[in-house]
């Protein structure tokens, strides 16, 4: 299925991602990580199910045991005790903290993975290129100059094989001396076609006074609604973290404002928030279904 | 209108005596196809770059240099780079961004364009070009050919009035090339742009150009019409007649009055004409007994390879026996390959199941002989790869026989990369044979060298063997193929569909093979290289005489 969501103008999903993953990091209270750590997994299981299943079982899972586990081992505060290891005391609240530090960043991974998938390195080259043109020129060359290297490395390494000094041949000195001479012949190749690449940007005109930068991303309707629709969305969500709705304290004992009407507000704020991806696309699929 | 206009244009090289360009007299109007011809070293490149302040060499010029009746030098640098496009030969060196998109704006973005203009510009020649689907595509995902029509494409966003290319298509395969020298002629057809075009290959360029200018050191020696052109060649006998299409030289060999043949099609009606009057007699070239060789110098059985374990396979149960002390070709399509069959010879690869017998000691030539060199000179390079043991005598000694082999000994002091692709190959090849291999491979060697060097390389591969060295080598020349080659074997997806002797090779397939054969199929049986055709038209037209 196609993501609408991934489809929108690359200012709409930056300003997106920064504010969930700001979101997620600093709000540590159960409601909000929970919201968080759902909309998280699913978000990252539309983009990408088997991925994100085989991420969350294989290290997530196990690293919410072992930080669950290890927080109270070495950190002995809080008022509730329930056990005693060694004649160190367990707390409650230090086993609740670790859990919750571990569910926060469960959840900033898994909506890093989402921004990975969704936020290509052009978008990110053009986010650049709006603030500093000659920066985002630079990142795209360095985009196009990586894949190049490593191919260009693994053709030296089999014309020099094909020579009998390849970097497996020969003893352990020959080994390392046909290595660095692998990496020396590289070099000069990079200085070599920088020039050509360089001749080849003046005879396109680099260096004349005045350029733009362009980009193939036009800000269209569907990214106005979208971002109007977040900007609305944002507004409750600070008012919740202003008035303090998504405070915890852990230590010495816990202590969360008592839920209300308000806080009821926040919430769903922040869910919709957390699941505006899912949302979009499930608004756009029934739009676009209906207008058929 | 006159686009560019040479009028006693002379260049010389700093520190050097000898003018690299002497009286240049040349008139370029509007819309004119021009092929620039010359071996390597005879100015082709510094004539065109000359055309391209930007990327002018640095030097002392006299005479004048216009461009639309006005000093070239005096045109404003904005002008010089919308106005002049200029492609070059790597197709891989000249991308600069990683987007096909963005690399199509680059120009435009350069000149200042705003958004509009550049989307519509890039669109339009997305369009043109038939390469809208790749858009979006990160570039290194494209193949040598596409890159390089990406930067043609990418110079023509920015609608210049003149195209220079230069050597263009030296690092394609042929069907590569095909496609981008129909793409330059639909741009000259279509658009009226006029095209400048230095080339190595005149088979394919000659039947599309207007004209032909021929450049000898320095000086034009011919300016004229391509057959014109290639008649003047075979009459004065220069060592550039040897790239001349295939009936071209045919027709130039056999004494006739009909009108030269350039294309295929063309060689066909004449030899059809030609023949009409004297009755074909003798069909076929005599069978010349084959000198069989049982000693093998590798095997390979059932092997199977594939680059990633999950990756499919590249070579599917390949079974090759090279005979020894002869000179085998392995010809076939782009990805068939045939490469990473070279490279298991050569223990690069290590094949997933089959048997792989090598007798001796073996040596690849890359594609690319950049990948080799390492010190500053071609000697403390090729010294890098001798027995340390040795004195600096024998050392010596053996650099000089290699060099003077190889026909590099006045350059031996010279860094590689200052060397022209043909030399820097030669250099290569000293190098991978000081290594004293018994079994010499070879990958695409006649890449990017002119037609006569082709003759010298094929002399030292034959000395190669007279010393007992077995040949194999990987190529998409056919015609070099059916020239000097012993044995070819033909590669199709993984293994070898046809082998044999080179002759009974060619004649058995029907397009796979050379000019001189499809132009000489239905007249004569077997003749494959342009010599028997040549024999055969000789020896009919005696009988009659």
């Amino acid at each position: 299925m196609r993501n609408r969501f991934a489809e929108l103008h690359p200012a709409v999903l930056f300003l997106y991602f920064t504010a969930v993953i700001l979101f997620s990091m600093f709000f540590m209270h159960p409601v909000f990580l929970a919201i968080s750590l759902f909309c998280g997994f699913a978000c990252s299981a539309a983009l990408h199910l088997g991925k994100t299943l085989r991420f969350s079982f294989r290290f997530l899972l196990p690293m919410l045991l072992v930080m669950t586990a290890v927080n109270p081992l070495l950190n002995h505060r809080g008022a509730t005790i329930l056990l005693y290891v060694n004649d160190n005391p367990v707390t409650r609240e230090a086993l609740l903290y670790g859990f919750s530090s571990a569910c926060m960043f469960s959840a900033v991974l898994l909506w890093f993975s989402c921004w990975n998938t969704v936020i290509t390195s052009d978008k990110l080259v053009y986010l650049f290129g709006s603030v500093a043109p000659s920066l985002s020129l630079l990142f795209s060359m360095v985009l196009r100059f990586v894949p190049r290297f490593k191919a260009q490395i693994r053709t030296i390494e089999n014309a020099q094989k094909g020579i009998g000094k390849g970097a497996d041949q020969g003893s352990i000195f020959i080994r390392a001396k046909n290595g660095m001479n692998i990496l020396s012949i590289l070099t000069t190749w990079a200085l070599e076609n920088g020039i050509t690449t360089a001749d080849s940007m003046r005879a396109r005109g680099y260096g004349l006074a005045g350029r733009t930068s362009f980009s193939i991303y036009a800000f269209n309707k569907r990214d106005k609604t979208a971002l109007i629709v977040l900007i609305v969305m944002l507004f409750p969500v600070f008012y919740g973290a202003f008035t303090g709705e998504n405070n915890i304290r852990y230590y010495p004992s816990l202590a969360v404002k008592p839920i209300s009407f308000v806080s009821n507000l926040v919430y769903a704020a922040y869910f919709l928030l957390c699941a505006f991806p899912l949302l979009f696309n499930a608004a756009i699929e029934v739009k676009e279904h209906d207008s058929i | 209108m006159t686009v560019f206009e040479f009028d006693h244009f002379c260049f010389t090289y700093p520190k050097e005596t000898e003018p690299a360009l002497w009286d240049i007299r040349l008139t370029i109007p509007e819309g004119e196809f021009i092929a620039l011809c010359g071996l390597s070293g005879s100015g082709k490149t510094t004539l065109l770059r000359q055309l391209k302040p930007a990327l002018a060499p640095h030097g002392k010029s006299e005479g004048t240099l216009q461009f639309f009746g006005k000093p070239l030098a005096e045109c404003s640098e904005r002008s010089q780079a919308a106005d002049i496009g200029f492609v070059m030969q790597s197709p891989e060196a000249q991308i600069v961004t990683d987007k096909v998109w963005h690399e199509l704006s680059f120009g435009l973005e350069s000149l200042g364009y705003d958004s509009q203009t550049i989307r519509l510009r890039t669109a339009e020649m997305a369009s043109f070009f038939g390469i809208e689907s790749w858009f979006e595509r990160d570039v290194c995902t494209l193949s040598g050919g596409q890159k390089q029509l990406l930067n043609l494409a990418s110079i023509m966003a920015m609608q210049p009035k003149a195209l220079l290319l230069d050597e263009p298509t030296s690092q394609l395969d042929p069907i590569a090339a095909a496609d981008f020298l129909a793409a330059v002629k639909k741009i000259n057809a279509e658009l009226g742009v006029t095209v400048l075009l230095t080339e190595q290959r005149l088979q394919e360029v000659f039947p599309l150009a207007d004209r032909v200018i021929v450049l000898d050191r320095g000086r034009v020696i011919t300016d004229a019409s391509p057959r014109e052109a290639g008649k003047h060649l075979l009459e004065i006998g220069h060592p550039m007649a040897a790239a001349l299409p295939v009936p071209m030289k045919i027709h130039g060999a056999v004494a006739n009055d009909l009108p030269c043949p350039l294309t295929v099609r063309e060689g066909r009606n004449w030899l059809g004409a030609f023949l009409k009057e004297s009755k074909i007699f003798y069909r076929a070239i005599p069978e010349e007994p084959e000198s069989t060789n049982t000693d093998k110098a590798v095997e390979l059985k059932g092997c199977w390879f594939s680059y990633e374990k999950a990756g499919p396979d590249v070579i599917k149960d390949l079974t090759l026996s090279i005979p020894k002390k002869k000179i085998t070709c392995i010809v076939g399509g782009n990805g068939a390959g045939k490469s990473t069959a070279l490279g298991i010879m050569a223990g690069i690869f290590k094949p997933a199941r089959g048997k792989v017998k090598v007798n001796g000691r073996t040596a690849l030539l890359p594609q690319d002989p950049q990948t080799l060199f390492l010190k500053n000179t071609v000697a403390e390079d090729w010294a890098e790869t001798l027995d340390g043991r040795l004195s600096n005598a024998e050392k010596q000694k053996k650099l000089q026989e290699t060099a003077e082999l190889v026909q590099i000994s006045p350059l031996l002091n010279r860094h590689p990369y200052d060397l022209s692709g043909g030399e820097q190959q030669r250099a290569a090849l000293g190098k991978v044979l000081l290594t004293q291999p018994d079994i010499l491979l070879l990958d695409e060697p006649t890449k990017g060298l002119d037609s006569s060097f082709k003759i010298t390389f094929a002399k030292l591969l034959r000395e190669l063997i007279g010393s007992g060295v077995t040949v194999v080598m990987v190529s998409h020349d056919i015609e070099f193929c059916a020239e000097y080659a012993d044995y070819c074997a033909l590669f199709f997806h993984g293994g070898i569909i046809s082998s044999g002797g080179a002759r009974a090779f060619f004649a058995g397939n029907s397009f796979y093979t050379t000019a001189a054969n499809r132009m000489s199929r239905g007249f004569f049986q077997n003749a494959v290289r342009n010599g028997d055709v040549i024999a055969l038209c000789n020896k009919n037209q005696n009988r009659k005489d």
